[in-house]
């Protein structure tokens, strides 16, 4: 009976999931209808701006469902993780791309540094989520840049880094235990980050784990998010 | 004016204001026109009518088909062009992957919700890599293994960002030309590299196909264990485990794949037979289920899994059940009725219902049906031309001899026999039917005697081949694998003497006697291509 339950429950799950998802693209495509019947010269900063922000809270809470739904089904010991290689530069590119209605709207620049050969190994929808959370922080907190950049040596490693006041110096000193980061008075990025490090950790290559890594500083002087994968 | 402008393109999507969404982007990234189905029948329907270069399909397309299935059916039923790209629309592109049949990959998977500019970026990506890696997947249709291969090596280094795709291609080719050595050592220097679920499959394959069946079931064994969401690592294990007759071990299997997974009919299909093989009735029942369940929006359904569940029903029946009597029979006699009313222009599918139909009601000890079935069995068996095959043929006999039809059960198993002689399985379950003992003798020397002559096919004397395969072909005139044999010797012959055109006549007409091959048998594909072979040849002497 146990079982039974928990198959319903994963089919409600799923049919929410798929319809909140549609309600999500219907609201992003009728903004943008909206615009379209609106008198060009009526669109001042101030409406671009107000279109970013509902731009960036709806794929704040499409992320957000996204990882919540995989926290549950890792938990449950029923989340997919299928490796393959991919190429990098199309897959960050594409993770820019999801971002650039925004990055338009608050005049971000966004530049990825990466060889346009190289291929790594990961889970291509897990790494995708994690990415997008990170880069959607981003934006969030940056002032006018962000640099997605990325090498590949022993590991494979992607940065995020941006111009903004950093991470805040607690957060930084979890290391490796952001679900003590997860805050409700705060609103703090804790899921984020818990769910980055246990999607770096089911990347695994001979005796080597995934892990995550905050910093402030570099090139941009602000803050810089880490994932390094085997 | 934007390179798609021209392109025709399918929106498959059940929620018409998301399909609107889409045709809306579609035209900002500068295609005016795209057609839109609500439904997967619909999209079959459109793709009947007009070949579309873009699909941009929904996976939850409501009660009916989903987006895998319409596919799968426009792939198998070559409803799409090579060209074409199909891209699977998703709330969760994982989870549709896990659901999927894996054989079928759509180009590429769009999560929702998306913009325009990952719509286009989507579509160029797309199409950018069917351009470049449709010319080897063209060779390696064609069976051109080594062209495939060369061409491999070539878009490695032209568009080295397509690497893995390519190295995956050009395993397909070496296994495909029977170099597993090649294929062996070029496999295990990319496991060392890395493991990935694609590694150990391609890997588990090789040690199959070199018959090392233990490795290969260690192989697929790692690779469920280390990726236990990659289903078809299941399927694999299942499938040797049952080879190397440990059918408990491959049901074992199989229950974790469909816990996941339950939609595939051919897994559903294959946990069924092994539930049968284990006797287990209750699973049996329950895989039967399912498969009549996820069929009835497929056009892969077929007889087999509604005659199965009602015999499984049967078997339960037999036994002491809790369950409700009455509801069991019901459901039995509405699957019997379904057979009638879906398979009507399929003798062979009336034949089998109607047995299993007889033997279900003798089982519950209706009299008046059993007898009623049993006088229509003779006549349908009659309308039957194509081969029944082998393990439908244990199972028509065992159903007909258990009703009292003796006679009608030996003539199936005869044409059996003759049939499918190189299959051990088959011949020991054929023995403990039939009481023709002089059957089996002559089944064991045909075989004896093909084996003999398919080693001097090998070593390239024809002549000899050709006359032990006369001598096989006289006691199993109807076979369709000695016909087979013969025909490809007497072509060879011709070919390296190019003397005597007689070879290929008495060729042509030992394929014209082949009039019984359903297009399913997995030997159509070698009929055919003999067959052309065969007229190609003609045409030159002529």
């Amino acid at each position: 009976m146990q079982k039974n339950n928990d198959d319903i429950f994963n089919l409600i799950l799923a049919s929410t999931v798929h319809d909140m998802k549609n309600s999500l693209g219907m609201l992003g495509q009728s903004l943008k209808s909206i615009f379209e019947h609106i008198d060009p010269a009526a669109i001042d900063t101030k409406a671009n701006n107000l279109c970013g922000i509902v731009q960036y809270e709806t794929s704040r809470v499409n992320n957000s469902l996204m990882q919540l739904l995989a926290i549950y089904k890792l938990e449950n010991e029923q989340l997919p993780f299928n490796p393959s290689y991919y190429n990098l530069y199309d897959f960050l590119d594409e993770q820019r791309l999801l971002h650039l209605p925004l990055l338009e709207a608050k005049n971000i620049d966004c530049e990825i540094d990466c060889d346009e050969d190289i291929e790594g190994v990961f889970d291509e929808s897990l790494l995708g989520t994690v990415l997008e959370n990170i880069i959607g922080n981003a934006i969030r907190y940056t002032k006018n840049k962000i640099a997605i950049r990325c090498n590949q040596n022993d590991m494979l490693e992607i940065e995020i880094a941006d111009d903004g006041s950093g991470y805040p110096e607690q957060m930084i000193k979890l290391e490796g235990n952001y679900i003590h980061g997860i805050n409700q008075s705060s609103g703090s990025t804790g899921l984020g980050l818990f769910f980055a490090q246990k999607i770096a950790e089911m990347h695994k290559h001979k005796d080597q784990n995934g892990s995550i890594e905050l910093a402030n500083g570099g090139a941009l002087n602000g803050g810089r998010f880490i994932i390094k994968l085997p | 004016m934007s390179k798609y402008a021209d392109k025709k393109v399918l929106i498959v999507e059940d929620f018409t204001d998301f399909a609107r969404a889409v045709g809306i982007m579609l035209r900002n990234i500068g295609i005016p026109y795209s057609d839109t189905v609500t439904s997967g029948e619909a999209a079959i329907q459109a793709c009947r009518e007009k070949k579309y270069d873009i699909i941009l399909s929904d996976y939850n397309l409501g009660p009916q088909k989903d987006g895998q299935q319409v596919l799968e059916e426009l792939i198998t039923f070559n409803l799409i062009k090579p060209s074409c790209v199909f891209i699977m629309i998703t709330a969760e592109k994982a989870a549709a992957m896990v659901m999927g049949a894996i054989e079928y990959q759509p180009d590429s998977y769009l999560t929702k919700p998306f913009n325009n500019q990952t719509l286009k970026l989507r579509l160029d990506r797309a199409i950018e890599k069917k351009l470049t890696l449709n010319p080897i997947i063209r060779k390696l249709d064609k069976n051109s293994w080594q062209e495939a291969y060369k061409l491999c090596d070539e878009v490695i280094e032209s568009s080295p960002k397509y690497r893995s795709s390519c190295l995956q291609l050009k395993l397909d080719a070496l296994r495909g030309g029977k170099q597993l050595d090649k294929a062996f050592k070029l496999v295990t220097q990319l496991a060392d590299e890395r493991v990935t679920p694609w590694i150990l499959k391609c890997l588990g394959n090789i040690h199959y196909q070199r018959g090392e069946l233990k490795k290969a079931e260690n192989t697929f064994i790692e690779m469920t264990e280390n990726f236990p969401m990659v289903i078809e690592g299941y399927d694999l294990l299942a499938n040797v485990q049952h080879k190397l007759e440990k059918p408990v071990d491959a049901q074992k299997t199989l229950q974790k794949a469909v816990e996941r997974s339950p939609k595939p009919l051919k897994r559903q299909k294959h946990l069924g037979q092994l539930a049968e093989q284990n006797n287990d009735y209750d699973t049996m029942t329950h895989a039967y289920r399912q498969a009549v369940r996820y069929g009835e929006n497929s056009a892969f359904s077929g007889a087999e899994e509604y005659v199965k569940l009602a015999k499984s029903i049967g078997h339960i029946l037999k036994g002491n059940t809790n369950e409700d009597r009455k509801k069991l029979i019901a459901e039995a006699k509405s699957l019997f009725n379904q057979i009638e009313q879906k398979f009507k222009q399929d003798p062979c599918a009336q034949f089998r219902g109607v047995v299993a139909h007889a033997d279900f009601s003798a089982i519950i000890k209706d009299q008046k049906s059993t007898d009623k079935y049993k006088e229509i069995a003779p006549s349908l068996f009659e309308k039957v031309e194509e081969h029944i095959g082998a393990n439908e043929s244990i199972e028509i006999a065992q159903s007909l001899k258990n009703v009292g039809l003796s006679q009608l059960a030996e003539c199936v198993i005869e044409e059996a026999v003759e049939q499918y002689f190189d299959d051990p399985a088959f011949i020991k379950q054929a023995s403990k039917i039939t009481s023709n003992k002089h059957l089996i003798k002559n089944a064991k020397k045909a075989d004896k005697l093909n084996n003999k002559a398919v080693k001097f096919f090998k070593s390239g004397d024809f002549v000899s081949a050709i006359e032990l395969f006369i001598e096989a072909s006289e006691i199993a005139p109807n076979n369709v694998n000695i016909a087979l044999n013969h025909a490809q010797a007497l072509l060879k012959r011709f070919q390296k003497k190019q003397e005597n055109p007689q070879d290929l006549y008495n060729s042509e007409d030992i394929l014209a006697e082949i009039t019984r091959l359903p297009l399913t048998d997995p030997r159509y594909s070698r009929y055919s291509e003999l067959l052309r072979l065969n007229q190609l040849m003609l045409q030159k002497v002529e």
